[in-house]
C-alpha cells in the first residue's frame, strides 16, 4: 500500500488538527484550568505547539517508527506530545500516571521509548530511577519544573520550554521539514502502542496503525457510531480519564480532532465533580467506577438532606426509576407518559440535580471499559441523562459494538457498528471481529498475536457473550474469569460482582469459587459511603478495617448479598463473604493501571480470607 | 541548553453558552454581575425602582427617598466599620458636617444665616462630602492609635463636640430650635425641590436619590473588591497580621475614615433637601445609633446589606407612626406613655439584639440562606 504520488497524503489525525488550524485558527480546541481559570488553546495555538514539538523531535533525531513515551495526567502536553509524534511518524507510548517505577521501566524497556515526556518530579524520578534498565532512553523532557529545575543535573533531562526552543529553532533552519515528513506518512505507519492493563500477565502492547485510527474515526467519529447527531465543534468533553487508554485516547484526541469536540482537560481525578459542574459537558464517557461513585454520592447527599429536600428528592427519584423502567422496555425511546413525568420533574428535581452532577447539558454519555450494573444505567436514564454502554478494545481500535440512541438494550453492549463483521464462535461463544480496525500486532510479541488474530482475519476478542433478539450482543463474562464449580457448572463472576458492586456501600467484590463446592465473595466496602452510614448511626471507627470489621457493616452488606442472592440460581448464589482487610490499590499489584481487580494476585494475597470461607 | 520558548498567542477568551461556572478569563471571575441571572435579576429590580417613581404616591416617593439618602451614609458606615472593622460611632457628626457645607455653599447669600448662593447640585454635594471627608482624615489618626472600644468611645466624643459647636455657631445653623434652611438642589437650572414639568417634587427627588444611590453603591462595591478593599478586610481581620503582609495601616486606616466620611457628608447634603430645613439638635447620638442599626440589621460588610438596612429601618417609622390606630394602648402623643417613639426606640435596640443573637449577617445574610437553599437543591450543601 503506497500513496504513489507526492500530492496526495495520508489523512492522519495530525493533518486533520492542521486543517482546522487553517480553517479556524481562532476557534476553541483546548481549555485547561489554571490557577483557577480555564485557559483557552486555539486551534491555531494548538498546531503551532505540535509543529514545534514535532520539529523538536526531528532536531532530536527521531525517526520514522522511533517510540515517544508520555507519563502524565491529562493535560494539553500530552496532545502536543501526541500529535508531535505522530507528525514525525514516531510512534506514542502512554504510561499510566499511576505506574509504579518497576512498571515503568517494563515499559519503557519494552517498547524501547527514545523520548519520555514525564509530567513532575514524581515521575521524572520513576524514570530516573530505572534509567539503567531503559537503554533506548536519550531524553526525559518534563513539564512542571518544581523540584526538577536547579536541582537535578542529569544531562538526559530537558525543560518543556527547551523542547519547544529547540523546534522553534530547528524550525527557523529547515522549514517545512515537518510538513514534508507528515506528507511521507503511511497508512501502514504503527502511530502508537496501547498497552493492555495486563489482568494475566504482563502488558502487551497494542500497535494501532494509522490506518487503523482512521477506520475507528470514520466509524466512531464521522460516522456517528456512538452519538446521534454525530458529535461536531459545539460538543463539549471533560478529558479525565488515562489517555494511554484506548477509551479515553477516542474520546478526547479523536473525537477533538476529527470533530472538533471541545476537551476540557480536568484538573485531576478528584477534582472531576466540581470540574464537570463547571464545564457542563455535552457528551460524556466513564468506566463503570465513575458513574457508581456519582451514584453513591447522589444517595448520600440526598440522605444528608433536610426533611422537605430529602422527602421530595426521594418521590422524584422513585419516579425517575420508573421512567427509567419504561425507557429500558422501549428502548430509550419517549412515551407520552414518561415525558409528562420526567417534565414535571425536570422543573422540581431533574434539572437541579443534573446540573449539580454536571450532566445538565449532556446530550450522550457512554459507559464502557468494563462490566456496569444495569441499576446504574437505568439511573441515569430515568434522570434524563442519555446512557448508553458501548463496547471495544484496543486490538480492534475500540470498534465492535455500541447502543444507538433510541434502540438501546439494558445489559447488552449494543449492537455491531455498520461496515464492520462481528460473530461469536458457535464452539467457546466467543466475540470476533473482523474490520479495518483489527490492530496490527503486538508490539515485539508475535506469538501473543497469533493467538489472538487469526490466519482469516478474526480478532478473538476473549469474551464470552451471546445474542439478543439477533441484533444487540450481551457479554457474558471475559473467557478466561469463567468459573467452573465443583459441581460442574459454568458461571460468570462479573455479572454476580456487578450486582453486588451496584450498591453504593460496595466499592470491590471479587467472586471466588473455581473448582469449589460454592461461590465466595470477597468485598470491600466504599468507605466514603459506609462511613457516611457510619456516621448517621453515630457508630465510632477508625480505620477502614476497622470500619469494615464492626458487626453492623457486616449486617449491611449482608443484606446486600441476601439481596443480589435472589435474583440468581442456587448454585449462582454467594455462600460466604468476608471483607477485603485493606482498600485495593495498584501500587501494591492489586489493581491494573485502569483499576481493575488482578483477579489472580487477589485470590493469592488474600488466599488465607478464601481458605476461611470454606474451611468453616 | 537555555533557550526562551517561543511566544505563542493565545486567543480571546470569551464566555461559554449555558455554563455559568466556567470562567476563561479573570474578568469574567471577578464580573460584579458574573452570571445572567444576575444580571437579569439586578436589570429588573433597578429597572422596578424607577418605574416606582411613577407607580407610588408623593407620601410615599418622599420617604423612600429619604431612605435612599440613608442608605447612602449608611454604606459609608459600613465601608468604615463592616469593611475595615474600625467602630465608627460618630457618622452623625460627620452627616452634619455634609449638610451644612451643602447648606451654606447653596444657600442665598445676605440671608439670616451664612450663604454663598451656589445652588448647583454638582458643586455642594462634592463640597460636602470632601468637608466631611477632611473631617475624617483629620479623626483618622486616632483611630491608628487606638482599637475596638476605645475608638468607640473616642468616635463617641466626636458626636458630643459636634453637638456642641452646632448649637452654638448661629451664623451657620441658625441655632437649636430655630434651624436654618437645607441645601438647594438644582441641577443645570432646574430645581429639584419644586414641582415642575418633568415631575412632582418628590418624584423629581427619588429620581435623584436613587440614581445617586446606584453610582455610590456601585463605586462601594468596587472599592471593596479592588486592593483597597481587601486591604481593609485584612486590617479587619487583625491589623497585626495585615502590617505584616505589607498593608500599610496608617495609610488605609485614614482612607476608611476619608471615604467614609465622604460617603456621610454626601448624605447629609441630600437627606434635608427633602424636608428643606436643617435642625442642629437632630444630629445626635440617636442618630449615629439609627446608622449602626441600618448596618447590623442590613449586613456587615455588604452594599447591598446597607441598602436593604436603610430601607428597613426607614419604613419601620411609617409602621410604628400607623400603631395608634391598630393598637389602642399606644398612643401617638408623646406625653402618654406607651407612645409610638418609645415603641420606636425599643424596636431598634430590640432588633439590634435579635440580629446579633440570631441572624449575625442580617438581612443580607436572611437572603443568602434564602439563596443558598434554592441553589443547593435538591441537596442541601
Amino acid at each position: 500500500m503506497t500513496t504513489g504520488t507526492m500530492s496526495r497524503t495520508t489523512a492522519t489525525i495530525v493533518t486533520r488538527v492542521r486543517e482546522r488550524a487553517r480553517s479556524a485558527p481562532r476557534a476553541v480546541a483546548l481549555r485547561h484550568k489554571d490557577f483557577g481559570i480555564w485557559q483557552e488553546v486555539t486551534w491555531g495555538a494548538y498546531w503551532t505547539q505540535v509543529e514545534l514539538v514535532a520539529h523538536a523531535l526531528l532536531a532530536l533525531g527521531v525517526e520514522p517508527g522511533d517510540r515517544v513515551a508520555v507519563h502524565s495526567e491529562n493535560r494539553p502536553e500530552w496532545l502536543y506530545a501526541d500529535l508531535g509524534t505522530v507528525a514525525a511518524r514516531g510512534i506514542t507510548v502512554g504510561l499510566y500516571p499511576t505506574n509504579p517505577p518497576a512498571e515503568v521501566a517494563y515499559l519503557l524497556a519494552d517498547s524501547g521509548a527514545k523520548l519520555l515526556v514525564a509530567e513532575d518530579q514524581e515521575q521524572v524520578d520513576k524514570a530516573l530511577s530505572v534509567l539503567g534498565d531503559c537503554p533506548d532512553l536519550r531524553r526525559i523532557v518534563y513539564l512542571e519544573p518544581r523540584g526538577i529545575r536547579g536541582r537535578y543535573d542529569d544531562d538526559v533531562l530537558m525543560s518543556w520550554p527547551e523542547l519547544l526552543a529547540l523546534g522553534a529553532a530547528h524550525r527557523a533552519e529547515h522549514p517545512g521539514a515537518v510538513e514534508r515528513r507528515m506528507a511521507e506518512a503511511e497508512p501502514d505507519d504503527v502511530m502508537t502502542l496501547i498497552y493492555t492493563s495486563g489482568t494475566t500477565g504482563p502488558p502487551k502492547g497494542v500497535m494501532l496503525t494509522v490506518a487503523n485510527v482512521e477506520f475507528a474515526v470514520r466509524t466512531l467519529v464521522e460516522g456517528g457510531g456512538f452519538t446521534a447527531p454525530p458529535p461536531s465543534e459545539r460538543d463539549l468533553a471533560l478529558s479525565y480519564l488515562p489517555l494511554c487508554h484506548v477509551a479515553e485516547r477516542a474520546f478526547t484526541v479523536w473525537f477533538n480532532a476529527a470533530a472538533g469536540v471541545q476537551v476540557n482537560f480536568a484538573e485531576s481525578i478528584d477534582t472531576v465533580p466540581a470540574n464537570l459542574r463547571e464545564v457542563q459537558p455535552t457528551i460524556l464517557f466513564g468506566v463503570p467506577r465513575i458513574w457508581e461513585k456519582v451514584l453513591a454520592q447522589v444517595d448520600i447527599r440526598v440522605e444528608s438532606a433536610s426533611p422537605v429536600k430529602r422527602a421530595l428528592t426521594r418521590l422524584w427519584l422513585r419516579v425517575a426509576d420508573r421512567i427509567g423502567d419504561t425507557l429500558v422496555r422501549t428502548g430509550g425511546r419517549h412515551t407520552l407518559g414518561t415525558r409528562a413525568a420526567y417534565a414535571m420533574g425536570w422543573v422540581l428535581c431533574y434539572r437541579a440535580l443534573r446540573e449539580r452532577i454536571g450532566m445538565r447539558r449532556v446530550r450522550y454519555a457512554a459507559s464502557g471499559a468494563a462490566p456496569i450494573a444495569p441499576d446504574v444505567l437505568k439511573f441515569y436514564m430515568g434522570i434524563g441523562v442519555p446512557m448508553h454502554e458501548v463496547y471495544g478494545m484496543s486490538e480492534n481500535t475500540a470498534v465492535a459494538t455500541a447502543n444507538r440512541p433510541g434502540r438501546v438494550r439494558l445489559g447488552t453492549v449494543g449492537e455491531p457498528h455498520p461496515g464492520i463483521e462481528l460473530k461469536i464462535d458457535d464452539a467457546t461463544g466467543e466475540i470476533l471481529t473482523r474490520h479495518p480496525g483489527n490492530f496490527a500486532g503486538y508490539w515485539r510479541n508475535p506469538r501473543a498475536t497469533a493467538d489472538v488474530l487469526d490466519e482469516d482475519g478474526w480478532l478473538h476478542t476473549g469474551d464470552v457473550g451471546e445474542w439478543v433478539e439477533g441484533t444487540h450482543v450481551r457479554i457474558t463474562d471475559r473467557m478466561k474469569d469463567i468459573i467452573i464449580t465443583a459441581g460442574g457448572k459454568n458461571i460468570a463472576p462479573s455479572e454476580i460482582e456487578n450486582a453486588l458492586k451496584a450498591s453504593p456501600y460496595v466499592k470491590e467484590a471479587v467472586v471466588v469459587g473455581d473448582q469449589r463446592p460454592y461461590l465466595v465473595a470477597l468485598i470491600g466496602i466504599e468507605p466514603d459511603t459506609v462511613g457516611e452510614w457510619a456516621r448517621r448511626r453515630g457508630l465510632p471507627y477508625t480505620t477502614y478495617r476497622d470500619l469494615s470489621e464492626k458487626p453492623q457493616v457486616r449486617e449491611l452488606v449482608q443484606e446486600i448479598v441476601n439481596g443480589v442472592n435472589e435474583r440468581f440460581a442456587s448454585v449462582e448464589q454467594v455462600k460466604r463473604f468476608a471483607f477485603l482487610p485493606k482498600e485495593l490499590d495498584h501500587e501494591d499489584g492489586e489493581l491494573t493501571a485502569t483499576q481493575k481487580v488482578k483477579r489472580s494476585a487477589v485470590a493469592k494475597l488474600f488466599e488465607d480470607l478464601v481458605e476461611g470461607m470454606y474451611a468453616r | 541548553m537555555t533557550r526562551a520558548a517561543p511566544h505563542i498567542p493565545a486567543g480571546r477568551s470569551r464566555r461559554v453558552r449555558g455554563r455559568p461556572l466556567l470562567y476563561t478569563s479573570y474578568t469574567q471571575d471577578m464580573a460584579l454581575l458574573d452570571t445572567p441571572a444576575k444580571k437579569t435579576g439586578t436589570a429588573v429590580l433597578v429597572l422596578l425602582a424607577f418605574a416606582l417613581a411613577v407607580l407610588l404616591q408623593d407620601r410615599s416617593l418622599e420617604v423612600l427617598a429619604g431612605a435612599y439618602a440613608l442608605a447612602i451614609g449608611a454604606i459609608g458606615l459600613n465601608l468604615v466599620t463592616g469593611y475595615a472593622g474600625q467602630v465608627s460611632l460618630g457618622h452623625a457628626f460627620f452627616v452634619a458636617i455634609g449638610a451644612y457645607t451643602a447648606a451654606a455653599l447653596s444657600g442665598p447669600p445676605g440671608g439670616d444665616t451664612l450663604g454663598y448662593g451656589l445652588a448647583e447640585l454638582w458643586i455642594w454635594l462634592p463640597a460636602a462630602g470632601l468637608a466631611a471627608a477632611a473631617a475624617g482624615v483629620l479623626v483618622a489618626p486616632l483611630a491608628t492609635r487606638l482599637r475596638g472600644l476605645y475608638l468607640a468611645v473616642v468616635t463617641l466624643g466626636l458626636v458630643f463636640l459636634g453637638e456642641h459647636v452646632f448649637k452654638e455657631w448661629d451664623e451657620l445653623t441658625g441655632g437649636p430650635g430655630v434651624g436654618r434652611e437645607a441645601a438647594v438642589p438644582q441641577l443645570l437650572g432646574v430645581r429639584l425641590d419644586q414641582d415642575g414639568p418633568l415631575g412632582t417634587k418628590e418624584q423629581l427627588l427619588y429620581t435623584l436619590m436613587l440614581t445617586l444611590l446606584i453610582v455610590f453603591a456601585v463605586a462601594a462595591r468596587n472599592l471593596a473588591r479592588s486592593r483597597v478593599g481587601r486591604a481593609f478586610a485584612a486590617i479587619r481581620d487583625r491589623d497585626i497580621a495585615a502590617a505584616v503582609i505589607g498593608v500599610p495601616l496608617t495609610r488605609y486606616k485614614v482612607l476608611a475614615f476619608g471615604i467614609s466620611s465622604f460617603y456621610a457628608g454626601c448624605a447629609g447634603g441630600l437627606l434635608y433637601t427633602i424636608s428643606g430645613y436643617v435642625e442642629p439638635g437632630s444630629f445626635n447620638l440617636l442618630l449615629s445609633v439609627q446608622f449602626i442599626a441600618m448596618v447590623l440589621i442590613g449586613g456587615v460588610a455588604t452594599v447591598s446589606g446597607s441598602i436593604a438596612g436603610a430601607l428597613f429601618i426607614s419604613l419601620l417609622q411609617p409602621v410604628t407612626r400607623s400603631l395608634p390606630a391598630l393598637v389602642p394602648f399606644i398612643s401617638a402623643d408623646t406625653t402618654k406613655t406607651p407612645n409610638v417613639f418609645q415603641v420606636e426606640t425599643v424596636l431598634y435596640g430590640l432588633l439590634i439584639v435579635l440580629f446579633l443573637i440570631f441572624e449575625p449577617r442580617g438581612l443580607y445574610g436572611l437572603w443568602i440562606r434564602v439563596r443558598n437553599y434554592w441553589k443547593a437543591w435538591p441537596f442541601s450543601y
